[in-house]
């Protein structure tokens, strides 16, 4: 499994967005995970905290937002996919080759803990 | 005014930014060089390092070609493929077990780019990981045995839905463990329709062309 280095890499985006603001510690997280990103979110959860252990990120709590794959089928249009069927329209069976969503792999948001300056 | 007041702040960034970034280096650098790589993934003994050792073989003196390969720790399939006169570097990844881009470009400057045609980068052997990292490749090939099972696209559907082309190794065995041919077509592609599936054997040599035809970019 591979969440240990994607807990890494979100780490490392993560620090840089909070260096941005000039925030010391964030609080939370949320990331979207794709059912074709082929990362197991309980796996990234249980693999953050220990990767976060010494960071700006120590402690801060990792929401992990799942989301379906959606294709387009040219006649039912936009429909929801089952990984386990493939890229085939739920409905009628035909192809639907691009996933317009699905495949993400991003950090959404981060809970700053600490306020900006503007903000005192 | 309170002591703390959370934030949120809206990030919708790409987590592997970093890789896709190193990643597009190293596709500068392979079309600088007029070098085409590509990315070979699949199952541990899918036959790749097979697959490889009959190419380097086959299209000596035809093609300028060299191998990265990718190994959790061993150094065989680079001392495998060094037999058929090509050069060869092994990737230790230690625990990781797939190839990013960084690692792939840390071992760049072994290779001369500029006297090559063609660079394979062979994966380590895992059809999960290696789905997620950009390595800077013009194409993708993920291969799968006959031997492995029909089902395996369906339940690694980020890689095959990845592939450029996908590969069906080990054909001279189909007829001994009952491969279900057209049903791992169709799963296929369910995984990634449309994409091209080459049926091969390294063995019998079966096949080989179209594969020969894609490593040189010549479509499939
Ligand atoms: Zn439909």
């Amino acid at each position: 499994m591979h969440e240990a280095s994607i807990a890494l890499s979100l780490i490392d985006v993560a620090s840089e967005v909070l260096r941005e603001h000039g925030a010391a510690r964030a609080s939370a997280l949320t990331v979207r995970v794709g059912a074709w990103s082929s990362v197991v979110p309980e796996a990234l959860t249980a693999a953050f905290p220990a990767c976060a252990a010494g960071t700006p990120l120590e402690g801060a709590r990792l929401s992990v937002v799942t989301v379906p794959g959606v294709g387009e089928c040219p006649v039912h249009g936009r429909v929801t996919l089952d990984v386990k069927r493939g890229l085939r329209c739920p409905a009628c069976g035909a192809p639907t080759p691009t996933l317009l969503a699905g495949d993400e792999l991003e950090l959404d948001e981060i809970e700053l803990a600490e306020p900006d300056r503007e903000d005192l | 005014m309170t002591a703390t007041k959370p934030r949120i702040v809206t990030v919708r960034q790409h987590i592997l930014k970093a890789n896709d970034h190193t990643a597009a280096e190293n596709r500068a650098a392979f079309a600088a060089a007029g070098v085409r790589a590509i990315n070979l993934a699949s199952s541990p003994g899918a036959g790749k390092t097979a697959l490889l050792e009959r190419t380097l073989r086959d299209l000596a003196g035809q093609v300028n070609m060299a191998v990265a390969v990718g190994d959790l720790a061993t150094e065989n399939d680079a001392a495998r493929l060094r037999q058929h006169g090509a050069q060869a570097e092994q990737i230790v990844t230690g625990t990781i077990c797939h190839l990013d881009a960084a690692m792939v470009q840390a071992v760049l400057p072994r290779f001369d780019l500029a006297g090559l045609e063609v660079l394979f980068l062979e994966n380590v052997g895992n059809l999960v990981c290696p789905s997620s990292y950009d390595l800077g490749e013009a194409a993708r090939a993920v291969l799968i045995s006959t031997t492995e099972g029909e089902d395996k696209p369906l339940k690694y559907p980020t890689m095959f839905n990845t592939a450029d082309v996908v590969v069906i190794t080990k054909m001279d065995l189909a007829d001994a463990v009952g491969f279900d041919r057209d049903l791992c077509r169709e799963n296929i592609d369910r995984a990634r329709p449309g994409v091209p599936v080459i049926e091969l054997s390294s063995l019998s040599g079966a096949g080989l062309d179209a594969w020969y035809a894609f490593v040189r970019g010549q479509g499939v």
